[in-house]
């Protein structure tokens, strides 16, 4: 490992001091809004704060060599910037003042992430529509809520099987992808996700409407997950040991995303993107890699799903219908097709959106949808653009 | 029992005519624009709340002088206003993303749809609850032993008239031309001097009247209206229009059918038919889509190099 070796070092050898100071401030700057966001109550901060996001998209749109600093700054400054965010996601709980709820927001908002990550594969990478994402994520959740309340498997033991289970059902979906394509493509997810979600709506083995209520909460050598965490005698709520099981899974999503992305796979579904005709005639499985993006997507999304059920303990057809895999592909879309932080963005965004917005009581789901659409409309390549991928010379 | 199989006919008809009217709007929309406009559903059922809005407020003011006919000017009002609404969202949202990706547009029109909704719910008083809504025709007609709502023959009168006059439109009127020309290429319509965003606002304004239509025949036959109906009947209406072949006139009536065929034949056959309907009504869209990837009628595209 060449720890220096960076594809923008060339082009932007700045001064490495003020590389480094940029990388501090900008991480430690994002977390401290995004806490005073999370925490305050109070309409005029909430609202100060999304202008204040507003301003800073429009500054990086009127001027973007600022945005190009900064990347070039985290590039050349890679390991402090992930030790800081490492350190900086660890002992984000701790300035949580304790508030459940706040913490309840995040884990939300870093299972969305997944999901939105994994629809990313299809979306951003292949621009393939899914508007069956929430089904795969039903379908992990309720396979792993199953397996626990009717056979007692621990949690660790679900999480696999509801994966193959929602990989499964990626390719069955998938299956119809082969002639399918564009709107009508877009439509075959649809009714996917509508007959799944009608489905586990009038079973009566899944509870119907009702649901599945119970889920044992997972426990970690001996410590149960309902239990709060104390450390040095600083005491967390129990809320936090799914942040930290949700983090995890958000750092396996993003590795898991940059090895694909880089990997061959990756470069096959950039080339479906770019011209289908045109990947098929350079002997790409056009087929083949069509039906793995669907069966990546259920994968992932099943994982997320488990982790739901489990953290909620109780889930009903109704986390997982039409809207919720259309909030998805919105996510992704509004934060920026095939860029991981972007996407990310957009999970956070629209997730907090509606709930910071309560204040907004009956206002808020319109509210939201306009701020949707004025997205869409003045940043149409999303907050964070897809970059061009840099074949810059690695030493 | 034959009396029982006409009464399955003559639902089996009225929900086609009902799907006919929106899916034609997704078809109409899609040929001449080349966008999904996922939007549709909501923005036909606003019609019903501006008639009733409006009858509340004319009844008012204007019941003795107009007796029972305050309705039918409520639903004319309706209908106008949601095709003027049609021209608007296209003026401030839907054109912005005639050039961007068909996602993009996808996503903006879902957002827009639950603005539609919400808006529907903040404005009108008491949003959230059912309003009831008042049946278009009572009474019924015997023949041959089959009772026949007078409701029924309405909507299929109308909706069948309806039709014949958008195909006709569509092919002999001038405006109806100009439509197509700018459908088969928008850059030579121009030269031949026609504004082809004259001829978009025109078809927003028919492809929303025309849902305005099937949605007030939608919440008459319920009986009620509630400001979230337009999700569904968007989505049956899209799936109507898809199956069928999008762009297809033919294929959106023959994709409504089909769909309203198999809603009445789950309701009466399959115990339990009512909450199992909509699995029935995708399945069979899973189906045909897998069978006939472009619709029905559908022509398959050749990609050429």
């Amino acid at each position: 490992m060449h720890l220096n070796s960076s594809p923008n070092r060339v082009q932007f050898a700045g001064n490495a001091k003020l590389e480094m100071l940029i990388v501090v401030a900008v991480e430690l700057l994002c977390a401290f809004l995004l806490g005073t966001f999370l925490l305050s109550d109070s309409t005029a901060i909430i609202v100060a704060l999304l202008c204040l996001m507003g301003g800073v998209f429009a500054l990086l749109q009127i001027r973007p060599q600022i945005e190009k600093s900064i990347v070039s700054a985290f590039a050349n400054q890679r390991i402090l910037a992930l030790v800081l965010g490492f350190v900086v996601i660890v002992a984000y709980p701790f300035f949580m003042q304790g508030s459940s709820y706040a913490i309840h927001l995040l884990i939300i908002s870093l299972l969305y992430a997944v999901l939105a990550l994994a629809l990313n594969f299809q979306l951003g990478s292949a621009n393939i529509p899914n508007f069956a994402t929430g089904a795969s994520y039903g379908i992990g959740a309720y396979t792993s809520a199953l397996l626990a309340i009717n056979f007692g498997i621990s949690f660790w033991l679900t999480l696999p099987a509801a994966a193959l289970v929602a990989t499964l059902f990626g390719f069955l979906l998938g299956f119809p992808s082969m002639r399918t394509k564009d709107s009508y493509l877009a439509l075959v997810t649809i009714a996917f996700g509508i007959v799944v979600h009608q489905l586990l709506n009038n079973f009566s083995w899944t509870g119907g409407p009702n649901g599945l209520v119970g889920i044992p909460a997972p426990s970690l050598f001996g410590h149960s997950f309902i239990r709060p965490i104390e450390i040095l005698g600083y005491k967390l709520p129990s809320q936090a040991n799914f942040y930290y099981l949700t983090i995890l899974l958000v750092i396996f999503s993003i590795l898991f995303a940059k090895r694909l992305h880089e990997s061959r796979v990756g470069l096959a579904w950039n080339a479906l993107r770019a011209d289908p005709l045109a990947a098929q005639c350079q002997g790409i499985n056009v087929v083949w890699y069509k039906m793995l993006a669907f069966g990546v997507d259920a994968f992932l999304a099943a994982f997320a799903g488990t982790i739901y059920a489990f953290y909620v303990s109780y889930i009903s057809p109704d986390n997982f219908t039409f809207l919720v895999s259309v909030t998805i592909m919105t996510m992704v879309i509004v934060g920026g097709m095939d860029n991981t932080l972007g996407v990310i963005v957009g999970a956070f965004l629209l997730t907090l959106l509606p709930e910071k917005l309560r204040i907004f009581s009956d206002y808020r789901l319109l509210f939201v949808g306009v701020v949707v659409i004025l997205f869409l409309v003045l940043r149409p390549k999303g907050l964070f653009p897809q970059r061009i991928r840099n074949y810059g010379q690695r030493k | 029992m034959d009396a029982l199989f006409a009464q399955y006919i003559l639902n089996w008809l009225v929900l086609g005519c009902i799907y006919t009217l929106i899916a034609l709007g997704f078809s109409l929309l899609f040929g001449v624009l080349n966008v999904i406009h996922f939007s549709h559903g909501d923005v036909s059922m606003t019609a019903p709340f501006f008639a009733l809005a409006f009858v509340q407020i004319v009844v008012a003011a204007l019941a003795t002088v107009l007796g029972t006919w305050s309705i039918y000017l409520g639903l004319a009002v309706g209908i106008l206003l949601t095709g003027m609404l049609g021209i608007i969202l296209d003026w401030l949202v839907i054109r912005r993303f005639r050039a961007a990706p068909a996602m993009m547009a996808l996503v903006a029109t879902v957002a827009l749809g639950s603005v539609l909704r919400e808006l529907i719910r903040a404005l009108y008083p008491q949003g959230s609850n059912p309003k009831s809504f008042p049946s278009l025709a009572s009474g019924s007609i015997e023949l041959g032993g089959v009772t026949i709502p007078n409701f029924s023959v309405l909507v299929i009168f109308i909706s069948v008239a309806m039709v014949a006059a958008l195909f006709w439109m569509m092919s002999h009127s001038a405006i109806g031309i100009r439509i197509r020309a700018v459908a088969e290429d928008r850059d030579i319509a121009r030269l031949m001097a026609i504004s082809p965003d004259r001829i978009f606002a025109v078809t927003f304004f028919l492809a929303s009247a025309v849902g305005a239509i099937g949605a007030i025949f939608f919440a008459s036959h319920a009986g009620v209206v509630r400001f979230d109906f337009g999700v569904q009947l968007g989505l049956i209406g899209f799936s109507a229009a898809v199956i069928g072949g999008l762009g297809s006139m033919q294929g959106a009536i023959l994709g409504s059918l089909l769909i309203a065929g198999i809603d009445s034949i789950v309701q009466i056959t399959v115990p339990d038919g009512a909450s199992y309907r909509l699995v029935f009504i995708f399945a069979l869209v899973i189906l045909t889509l897998v069978l006939k990837p472009s619709g029905i009628l559908g022509k398959p595209v050749f990609e050429k190099v």
